[in-house]
């Protein structure tokens, strides 16, 4: 049962760090311009398609390290279009991001067509670590570490240069941080294009693990959201430890009573809301 | 800056596009039926979003393919065809919304759908109110012509019953009978491992599985319990998306090298979409592509092909053979009127090169399912072509399989 037990924790850590990449994305472009990015999924998928047409081309990790980029590329664009809803209704940029993911999703049908795809890795990635912990591949390993150098990346960024300082700042009170004389404008550009690139690389990383199909980033979508609302809106820390808690969670569940491993996530979202509205690391006033 | 006033659209022209739109959705009918004889229109609701797409998409493409067929040999009843599509989003509120729209607004004759089998029974209880013929293409849950039979609703595609019962003698035989299922957890997951438990049973088999949610997409904590359980085969129940990343991740973890795989249904749309190496595994096709003993199939794959330039699937071939049965049953009948229709489809024949297999295929009077074989085989790495990755190696007649009426529970009621 320990056996068991170990086994499925271990499980959830490396199913959590996924959603953390995905949920960081989604709440760097939150916090800072307080858009919650109904498309976050579906620049996931671009990404994986990206991924997809690259790797004929430049194979498996010229594809991995071009893919994101491109993936940003589009963010940049799609940010354009989005400062014409940054001093409106929340309620704008909402139904935005939501025409945008139907827009999205609409053209990566029409142009890859339903049928999933497959992308042809690297077939060490593929194997198993052992005979005994059969359930972690290399791949698996590979996108850990792919998580781990990010969200470290992310942070030490975040914190140790000028405009991750004025990323963090603008977080609290942007309005400040232009009277500064801050280029507010660049700032959300710049931050909203890194959003995309974690989900370009998360598009790439999910390849290997669930293929790749114009709704793929459907199913990742809401638990990176309840991520971040349990880690607790403003706090990246918070979404880190919201999205390993989250796969563990699920993990265990998936163990005990597998039909529930969904919507335990969900009781997990109500119960937070319920005892701690702001999050386990979030802020008194984020979320209203 | 200000846009200048002769760059803004004025007021008054919006609305006057707004009538005009408004009225064009009034009048339009009046304008077709003076152009020429009124269509016969097919509404057809299935998930061309979410993780079905693709089985959705296959079922649309037989149907439109058949559409321009009926169409090229001069229509229904001397009418031309109209197929109007709609996506359900594999979500059953949107399913209901679309075939009332279908029916109350677009006014079709004949109602198709849906693959999701929860959307396909919520849909026969609204044809059923509005008495509106209805085929199911590819809802395979026991109960739509089981308990839940209604006499305007007919379907194409298996039961889970007729795949299970089929199947699983085989892979005892084959393999043992210590069996692991994963399922998913809605309709057609728990009628389809009902149907094998009950089948296991019969021959002196033990089980043990788990109940997935339907989108799920990490099935480690499953799979390491499937291991230690040690089974002679790993039925993979999964759907669509699901089935694939399943099947992908028991080969990552090298379960096919300790248990045999297999289950009920792998559909050549998703066969197509794993790698080589986890093309695998006994299972069963509703209608395979590749039948050399029937010369109706040969030419209906090579137009296929040329018309569409993919190969048909079974999905492909259920849209196909709902549009035909209503040409088939209309011409019989001499009426698209939903009773007359549905009295002349019971034990209604279809002919050879819409049946598109050996042996006689028949609409079953009691529960209004198909009565097609039900093809057992081997999935494998493409061979002679990119196409080639099922081998058939047995066909169960589809009565055979699907054992007396009496047994679904159907009591057919008809309208007085």
């Amino acid at each position: 049962m320990l056996t068991l037990i170990l086994y499925n924790v271990t499980n959830g850590l490396m199913l959590g760090a996924f959603y953390v990449l995905m949920a960081l994305g989604l709440s760097l472009i939150l916090n800072l311009s307080n858009v919650i990015n109904f498309a976050h999924g579906n620049f996931l998928a671009l990404g994986a398609y990206m991924a997809l047409e690259l790797t004929k081309v430049v194979g498996f990790w010229g594809a991995f390290l071009i893919a994101p980029l491109l993936t940003a590329l589009f963010g940049v664009a799609v940010e354009l279009l989005m400062r014409f809803v940054y001093r409106r209704d929340p309620v704008y940029s909402l139904l935005l991001t939501f025409g945008l993911a139907f827009v999205m999703q609409g053209l990566m049908l029409w142009w890859w067509g339903p049928t999933p795809q497959e992308m042809h890795m690297v077939p060490a990635l593929e194997a198993p670590v052992s005979a005994d912990l059969f359930f972690i591949t290399w791949y698996r390993v590979f996108m850990v570490a792919i998580v781990i150098v990010t969200v470290i990346g992310v942070f030490a960024f975040l914190r140790y240069t000028r405009v991750g300082l004025r990323i963090r700042a603008g977080t609290l009170d942007l309005d400040t941080v232009s009277a500064l004389g801050v280029n507010v404008k660049l700032l959300r550009t710049f931050n909203f294009t890194m959003g995309c690139l974690l989900a370009g690389l998360s598009g790439v990383l999910a390849t290997g693990a669930i293929g790749i199909n114009p709704n793929m980033g459907d199913d990742l979508l809401m638990p990176s959201f309840i991520a971040i609302i349990i880690g607790g809106v403003g706090s990246l820390t918070g979404t880190l430890f919201g999205g390993l808690l989250i796969g563990v969670t699920a993990a265990l569940t998936a163990a005990v009573y597998p039909a529930a491993s969904e919507v335990v996530i969900f009781v997990m979202l109500v119960l937070v809301l319920l005892i701690r509205p702001r999050g386990l690391m979030g802020e008194e006033g984020m979320l209203t | 800056m200000s846009k200048t006033p002769s760059s803004r659209i004025p007021r008054r022209t919006i609305l006057r596009a707004g009538v005009a739109a408004g009225a064009l959705q009034i009048t339009s009918p009046f304008i077709l039926t003076a152009l020429g004889e009124t269509p016969v229109k097919i509404g057809m609701v299935n998930p061309l979003t979410g993780v079905l797409s693709a089985l959705a998409q296959s079922e649309v493409d037989g149907a439109k393919y058949a559409e321009a067929e009926i169409n090229k040999k001069g229509g229904i009843l001397g009418r031309p065809v109209e197929l109007l599509v709609e996506d359900s989003a594999n979500d059953v509120g949107t399913g209901v919304q679309k075939t009332r729209k279908l029916i109350d607004r677009d006014q079709v004759d004949v109602i198709l759908g849906d693959v999701n089998s929860g959307i396909a029974a919520a849909m026969g209880q609204v044809t059923n109110e509005k008495k509106v013929f209805h085929i199911v293409p590819g809802g395979h849950t026991d109960t739509i012509t089981g308990t839940d039979c209604h006499w305007n609703v007919f379907r194409v595609c298996n039961d889970t019953t007729m795949d299970t019962s089929a199947i699983t003698p085989e892979l005892v035989k084959r393999f043992g009978k210590k069996w692991f299922f994963i399922t998913p957890d809605y309709a057609y997951g728990h009628s389809l491992q009902d149907g094998f438990i009950k089948a296991l049973k019969k021959l002196g088999g033990t089980y043990d599985g788990d109940y997935l949610p339907i989108n799920n997409q990490d099935f480690s904590a499953t799979l390491i319990k499937a291991k230690g359980y040690k089974p002679d085969v790993l039925l993979n129940n999964m759907g669509g998306l699901t089935q694939i990343n399943c099947m992908k991740q028991i080969v990552q973890f090298g379960l096919q090298k300790d248990m045999a795989l297999g289950g009920a249904l792998f559909e050549f749309e998703t066969v197509k979409a794993l790698q080589p190496e986890a093309q695998a595994g006994w299972w069963v096709m509703e209608w395979w592509w590749d039948q050399p003993k029937v010369p109706e199939v040969g030419k209906f794959v090579a137009d296929y092909r040329a018309a569409t330039k993919k190969t048909p699937s079974a999905r492909d071939w259920f849209g196909y053979v709902s549009m035909h049965t209503v040409r088939v049953a209309a011409e019989k009948a001499k009426s698209l009127d939903g009773p007359k229709l549905s009295l002349t489809m019971e034990d209604m024949e279809l002919p050879p090169d819409v049946a598109l297999q050996a042996g006689k295929v028949r609409y079953r009077a009691g529960d209004h399912e198909l009565m097609p074989s039900v093809f057992i085989g081997q999935m494998h790495p493409p061979k002679a072509g990119p196409d080639d990755v099922y081998t058939i190696e047995a066909a169960v007649p589809g009565d055979d399989a699907a054992g007396p009426v009496a047994d679904t529970g159907c009591k057919m009621v008809h309208p007085a």
